[in-house]
């Protein structure tokens, strides 16, 4: 059986190249694979009548327990004969069908090809995922094999229906062969069956199963989808539609019926999907006037009557499914390839136009009335024992009370569909036949073409192949019996053909032929009758509209949350925290402090206060300065906790980034508008504050809890005296900077120097910036050189500033020069005492860095960059590399005194005027902070700074020409841009 | 002047053994990366490209076959415990090399021109100012992100290696701050490229701070950051439910978020947009397996004891993800935007696999991971090649009738996307059921029930994709470029994968699941 797979697999990848070989002929190479199949499966016959079929395994995938095994037992035999002999048939039957040269037919055939392999695969394997596998290749290949040379909109949504239906129950069956394959211990289907696993997941599972059979099967609900599937080529419609893959869920049906149709679930199921399957399919088939779709219908019709069969469960049942089953193989395949020779020799399929080819064709006409009368049930062929068989079966429950349901009312109802759905049978049938080949007299005759032989001789002996299996019925009921052997035969078993006598069954089949042909009869006021009513709802409307639904709760969806926006998206993941820790901090059996000591002193709550205050208002701030100025509150405040709570060294240090960095803010603002530009309305901005709220206190009380579970004494309690001891210096914090991990400072001081470069190379790119700015700054120490000279120009040497005198007059503040005078050499004074005192006293070269940094701030925004040039005339990079350098020396010096890197050495001076001088080497490491952070600061003046003015100037200047030029020609001289202020706003 | 020196008694100071063997192969990349800096300083511009390229690949198949050959004997505990090379981390270690190479080889396409195809000549230039117009005119070649995709795989090797948190946060720092740098050089679009680096920037920071906080927490409560005495304390501490527990699911949220899980995904569909396309690929594939190795070893190692706590907050995410992202792929119009949602429901998939913790759930989420990779970066790929008036076509009309005018991209792209939706005989399958299996093995029966339903949902969504592909008629300008041989072999070596992979499954499958044990 491997071999043979594998032949196919062959077969389809050489499809194409034989097609450009040969041409059509190159489908009589391709069917020889599915024949093959077919003898094979025959020569088999005697070993699977005995019970031991073949079987062979191929370890595949063994830690997923999947395994290539395939076996041959009745109904796997059956299948490969329906799957192989009509597979070949078509593929012959093709090779009149298409032109000679028809575009894709290479991709068609090898398709085509595939499709047999993976059916053949798909009724051979016993192994579940396996059967999942090839299941889901006739699916993917059934949609190529629809989809064939389609580009209209109909056949498009039709491929893709059929596809998402099947895909979506097939993807529901691998949840079932998965829960059933682990709660068995096996995926051996054989293994399964012979001990079927049972409880509530199992049962589960085994719907799941079954969702897969019905979607592939097209029974209610999902049986839309094959009529739209007729956009196929007949011959693809034959095979697939009629004798394979749509067989594929009912085979599945048929393999678990022995295990599992004793199940409620699976009864109920099955035999109320079939029944309405059988009725709604026959209903709509009455109704349709194009060949191909009324067989599509009774082909819908006609699987509902074989899953309720097959799937009722019982001896004669299981029996008489296996008959129909392999009568509506050979009958629907006659009758759709009749339709496509009709269809290929007239050009139309529409049933009011055909007239007279009973005549013109008299060969196709009649392989389609043996088929037809099979299809109907009429004596002496195949359907008509399968139907006899299937009465038999279900009218043992209201003779015998051993009926395949358990229940005689369940059975007698039942029944009473199978009736009932005959009669329609019957009369689409006669429809059917009558519409295609009668002659009406009134009409013009339709015009046939010539064709390809086997476009004739395929039905033909397909439709003949119908008629012999009938009459030699009671010689196939061996064949097939062991198969039905799997459930217990009762005392009055059913049998397949032959004669039976008079009995209650025949009487059924009598009544509905009569019935039947009574409604033939009256088909035009039945056809009117059903045209007035009402409209119901159609399972195809419900999909759609599901699909409509997905569609719309997707832009729905999209829209509330996935707008892009990054406020949206924060909040969400705020919110996310707020929601998880939060719900385990009030249920989640926290352990609270006893009692909570609330302040030390009144003036932490006061500050407390004036915090959340400003963060409140800072959430409902339109204007960023405003934001940005409420944000520093924030900050300061939190400085003054720290101070308050006995750290000025912290407090130093926090009040000095905030100042840096609301200077940043305010230098980066110049190049912003005013007003944040989303300007959320009054309620969103609410929302966010209480957002805001929500995260505060979560952290709030995880860090109450956080200290109340406390069990190990803080580790920083020894800390004040191994500073001293190790370190040298009382201040805890800065030991740690400079001594304990100074080399978690090494590397921060590297990364701040790449991020300041970096942050420079973007503000200063393009062009020759760099030589620029050493220019400059050579220009400034030539001017400080000749000082007086440029003074004596301005007049008595009045200034305040050194480069003062540069700036426009309107932008200078003579206030702010004094003071700028005054304070900077005391600043720069006291950044040095807290770089050397540092160690011991709040400072330390961090703090001291950004308090001179600070210092040139004052400078810049006193006197602009000439200024800050002037203040500072090193390029930033000078100062950062210095510093790094500095650090970095004072390990390497550290080694080569023989210590350790970055080792400390305490050194106790007596120095003439400073008196006793504890020095420690660490400070020549903080000194090299200092010259980094002094560094950083610089770099973020030149290019926050001074770079944005330039670029505000060179723009101003732009639209100082445009204005002019605009108002030359007689327009108003137009505002310019809403923020062009310069440092400070003057 | 007296001077008095008193020495300074040193810590007891002892040298941590590293095992060079183990981590030869992080330390080969992030080597290659140095020199490729150096590269970039002083080759001349004419050879940096083939420079960089041979140093690349070749760093990263010398890393892969160190790693196969030699780190493998090696599985060792080292550097003082920052570093776990065992099984689970040298799998994964592996993967992101070989995927890291076939990502680079469509990165590195350039149509036989001299200048970057995917990537901008100047990305820190204002879009449309003159200095882009400089840059343009001086070719730049835009080689550095040579040497940045170096430093973001180094970053994900560390990644699932790393033995305390602490080394984990600064290995996802590492692999984060090169993509959010790569994301933002988009050649075409290029606002909306940077647009996409800068929220992944914001919300990467907001999720590491996350991550910290947690590390903070988990500290507080073992004492130690060091997964195994972690795993120690769990057992043993009682009464710390309260930081513990928001520890946990803090760091879960850093890792979440860079996996891309509901409701940490808000980023994903943004910046896989934005970034130049071969990037978008390697984040796709790449990153995900770093921070799902990682998402295992914190879970499986440092909080298995916690589990019941974390579990069903990880379930819940599991299920949103895949609900969420299966139903917004429905919408989508755009490819890339279309295959950030896929990546979105894959990202729950695997967590799926995470949630049966047990030896299957490590293996079947690694499959997974490699499966889905390959897959990825070949679609990518092939979006990189879809082109209409010379930028990306990536709008699904664009895509019609592609099926006609170039079978071979429509015929490889519809390949892939089967294989997204699982369908047996690709990749995706075998994958897919592995987790599935496992999370059925293992309770987790309803989240393979809504992984299915979402299945069928993005089933449906892929298979309108290549509807559209073979059952509408060509319109607009849309033409596939020929690739020169470096994007062929990337989309061959996906395609074959993932062909492969569902073919014969066995091979990858005994090897995932070998290396399934973590050290503790």
């Amino acid at each position: 059986m491997i071999a043979l797979l594998v032949i196919h697999a062959l077969a389809a990848t050489a499809a194409p190249f034989l097609v450009r070989l040969l041409g059509r002929r190159a489908f009589w190479l391709l069917a020889l694979p599915p024949a093959g199949a077919a003898g094979w499966a025959l020569t088999q016959t005697g070993a699977v009548r005995d019970g031991h079929g073949p079987t062979e395994s191929l370890r595949w995938v063994p830690s997923l327990g999947m395994n290539l095994t395939f076996t041959l037992d009745t109904l796997a035999w059956l299948m490969t004969l329906i799957v192989g002999g009509i597979g070949a048939l078509i593929l012959i039957y093709c090779s009149s069908y298409f032109e000679r040269d028809a575009p894709g037919m290479g991709r068609f055939a090898g398709c085509l090809t595939g499709f047999a392999g993976a059916m053949l695969g798909l009724v051979t394997t016993d192994d579940l995922l396996v059967l999942y596998l090839f299941w889901e290749a006739t699916t993917v290949l059934s949609y190529l094999l629809i989809g064939h040379k389609t580009t209209s909109r109909d056949s498009r949504s039709a491929a893709t229906q059929a596809l998402v239906v099947t895909t979506a129950g097939g993807l529901a069956m691998l949840i079932g062969i998965v829960i059933i394959g682990q709660s068995a211990g096996t995926y051996r289907i054989s293994e399964v069956l012979a001990a079927p696993p049972t409880g509530t997941a199992v049962t589960a599972a085994v719907v799941l199963l079954l969702a897969g059979a019905i979607s592939k099967s097209a029974l209610v609900p999902f049986h839309f989808w094959l009529p739209g599937a007729m956009a196929a080529p007949t011959p693809v419609s034959a095979y697939l539609h009629a004798a394979a893959m749509v067989k594929a869920g009912i085979y599945l049906i048929a393999r678990f019926a022995p295990a599992y149709s004793g199940l409620t679930e699976w009864k109920v199921t099955l035999l109320t999907l079939g029944g309405l399957t059988m009725l709604i399919g026959a209903w709509r088939a009455l109704r349709q006037v194009d060949l191909k779709l009324l067989l599509a219908y009774g082909t819908v019709s006609q699987l509902g009557f074989i899953s309720l069969v097959v799937g009722a469960g019982g001896h004669g049942a299981a029996l008489a499914g296996l008959g129909l089953l392999l009568s509506h193989a050979l009958f629907k395949s006659t009758l759709f390839l009749s339709v496509g020779a009709i269809d290929c020799r007239t050009g139309t399929r529409d049933l009011r136009r055909l007239n007279g080819l009973g005549r013109r064709m008299p060969w196709i006409a009649g392989a389609a009335l043996l088929a037809g009368l099979s299809m109907a049930g009429l004596p002496l062929l195949m359907g008509f024992f399968a139907k006899e068989a299937a009465f038999g079966a279900f009218l043992l429950g209201p003779e015998y009370d051993a009926g395949p349901t358990g229940s005689a009312g369940a059975d007698t109802l039942m029944l009473a569909v199978m009736v009932v759905g005959s009669i329609l049978t019957f009369a689409y049938t006669a429809r059917f036949l009558w519409g295609a080949f009668a002659t009406a007299p009134r009409r013009e005759l339709t015009e046939v073409f010539d064709a390809g032989p086997w476009l004739t001789a395929v039905p033909v002996l397909l439709g003949a192949g119908g008629l012999v299996v009938g009459l030699t019925a009671t010689w196939i009921e061996p064949l097939l019996a062991p198969y039905a052997d799997q459930w217990v035969a009762g005392d009055h078993p059913v049998h397949l053909g032959g004669w039976h006598g008079f009995n209650l069954a025949l009487l059924l089949s009598v009544l509905t032929w009569a019935c039947g042909a009574a409604l033939f009869a009256a088909r035009a006021p039945f056809e009117s009758a059903q045209g007035r009513l009402p409209r119901t709802y159609s399972a195809e409307q419900v999909y759609r509209l599901a699909m409509r639904s997905l569609d719309r709760a997707s832009v729905e969806v999209t829209g509330a949350v996935q707008r892009g926006s990054l406020p949206l998206s924060l909040a969400l993941i705020l919110i996310v925290f707020i929601v998880v820790p939060g719900s385990q901090l009030l249920w989640g059996g926290v352990t609270w402090p006893d009692q909570v000591r609330w302040w030390d002193n009144p003036a932490q709550p006061a500050v407390g206060l004036v915090v959340v205050a400003a963060a409140v208002a800072a959430t409902r701030a339109r204007r960023r300065l405003r934001a940005v100025f409420l944000l520093g509150v924030t900050g300061y405040g939190a400085s003054m906790l720290f101070l308050l709570h006995g750290a000025p060294d912290l407090a130093l240090t926090q009040i000095l980034v905030e100042t840096v960095s609301l200077v940043v803010f305010v230098l980066v603002l110049r190049r912003l508008s005013g007003k944040f530009p989303d300007d959320p309305p009054r309620a969103v901005r609410r929302w966010r504050a209480l957002l805001g709220l929500g995260v505060g206190t979560v952290t709030a009380a995880m860090a109450l809890t956080a200290s109340a579970v406390r069990s190990t004494p803080p580790s920083a309690s020894d800390l004040a005296r191994s500073a001293v001891e190790f370190g040298g210096g009382s201040n805890i914090v800065n030991v740690i900077l400079v001594d304990v991990r100074a080399w978690d400072t090494m590397g921060e001081l590297s990364v701040v120097l790449v991020a300041a470069t970096g942050v420079a190379s973007l503000v200063f790119i393009g062009g020759d910036v760099h030589a620029r700015g050493r220019q400059l700054i050579r220009a400034s120490w030539e001017r400080r050189g000749s000082y007086t000279d440029v003074g004596g120009a301005e007049g008595s040497g009045s200034r305040w500033l050194a480069e003062g005198g540069r700036l426009a007059p309107e932008r200078r503040s003579t206030i702010f020069e004094v003071v700028t005078r005054l304070v900077f050499h005391t600043i720069v004074l006291w950044s040095l005492y807290l770089l050397f005192s540092g160690h011991n006293h709040p400072g330390g070269g961090f703090a001291a860095g950004l308090m001179c940094g600070l210092a040139l701030a004052v400078r810049y925004l006193a006197g602009s960059r000439d200024e800050l040039l002037a203040a500072a005339p090193v390029m930033p990079g000078l100062l950062m590399g210095a510093g790094l350098f500095l650090s970095a020396g004072v390990g390497l010096g550290a080694m080569l005194a023989g210590g350790g890197p970055l080792q400390s050495w305490i050194f106790d001076l007596h120095l003439p005027l400073l008196g006793h001088v504890h020095l420690v080497t660490s400070v020549f490491f903080d000194l090299g902070v200092y010259l980094v952070v002094i560094g950083l600061m610089l770099d973020i003046l030149r290019s926050l700074g001074s770079r944005v003015d330039t670029q505000i100037e060179q723009q101003d200047a732009e639209s100082v020409q445009v204005a002019g030029t605009h108002t030359e020609s007689g327009e108003p001289a137009a505002n310019s841009s809403p923020v062009r202020e310069g440092p400070m706003g003057t | 002047m007296t001077a008095a020196l008193s020495s300074v008694p040193a810590a007891d100071f002892v040298a941590t053994k590293v095992e060079y063997a183990a981590v030869l192969p992080m330390f080969i990349v992030f080597g290659m990366a140095l020199v490729g800096v150096l590269v970039e300083a002083f080759a001349p511009r004419r050879v940096r490209y083939p420079i960089q390229l041979v140093l690349t690949l070749g760093g990263l198949v010398a890393a892969f076959l160190v790693l196969v050959l030699y780190s493998r004997d090696h599985q060792a505990k080292t550097a003082g415990g920052a570093i776990v090379i065992d099984g689970p981390a040298l799998f994964l270690q592996g993967t992101v090399l070989v995927l890291g190479a076939v990502g680079l080889l469509a990165m590195a396409e350039r149509l036989d021109s001299a200048a970057p195809d995917t990537f901008t000549q100047s990305g820190s230039a204002v879009p449309g100012s003159p200095q882009e117009a400089a840059a343009v005119r001086m070719g730049a070649t835009t080689t550095e992100v040579f040497p940045l995709v170096l430093f973001a795989i180094s970053g994900m090797m560390m990644f699932p290696a790393a033995g305390d948190l602490l080394t984990m946060f600064v290995a996802l720092e590492v692999l984060s701050l090169p993509l959010y740098i790569l994301t933002g050089l988009a050649r075409r679009r290029r606002l909306l490229s940077q647009e996409a680096s800068l929220k992944y920037f914001l919300l990467g920071a907001f999720s590491s701070a996350f991550f910290l906080f947690g590390s903070a927490l988990i500290y507080g409560f073992a004492g130690s950051v060091r997964f195994g005495e972690i795993a120690k304390a769990v057992p043993q501490v009682g009464g710390m439910d309260s930081i513990a527990v928001p520890g946990v699911l803090l760091i879960a949220v850093g890792l979440l978020f860079k996996i891309g899980a509901v409701p940490f995904h808000s980023w994903t569909p943004d910046v896989y947009q934005g970034a130049p396309t071969p990037v978008t690929g390697f984040m796709a594939a790449c990153t995900k397996i770093a921070a799902f190795g990682a998402l295992l070893r914190v879970l499986y190692v440092a909080f298995e004891g916690l589990r019941w706590n974390w579990q069903p907050v990880v379930a819940v995410v599991a299920a949103l993800t895949m609900i969420v992202g299966a139903v917004l792929s429905v919408t989508q119009t755009d490819v890339k935007r279309l295959l950030a949602y896929s990546s979105i429901t894959h990202a729950g998939f695997v967590l799926v696999g995470v949630l049966a913790m047990d030896r299957t759930g490590v293996s079947s989420t690694m499959f997974y991971l490699v499966a889905y990779g390959f897959s990825t970066i070949a679609a990518f790929a092939l979006i990189a090649l879809v082109r209409s008036s010379g930028s990306e076509a990536t709008h699904l009309s664009q895509w019609a009738g592609l099926g006609k005018s170039s079978p071979v991209l429509a015929g490889a792209f519809s390949f892939l996307m089967l294989a997204f939706a699982g369908i047996p005989l690709t990749s995706g399958f075998t994958a897919k059921f592995a987790v599935f299996g496992a999370a059925i093995a293992h309770d987790g029966t309803w989240l393979a029930v809504i992984g299915v339903l979402a299945s069928a949902v993005t089933a449906f969504v892929y298979v309108r994709v290549i509807v559209l592909m073979y059952f509408s008629e060509p319109s607009g300008d849309t033409a596939v470029l020929t690739p020169s041989v470096l994007t062929s072999t990337a989309v061959t070596i996906g395609v074959a994968a993932t062909l492969l992979l569902g073919i014969v499954p066995s091979p990858l499958l005994d090897l995932a699941h070998d290396s399934s044990l973590f050290l503790p």
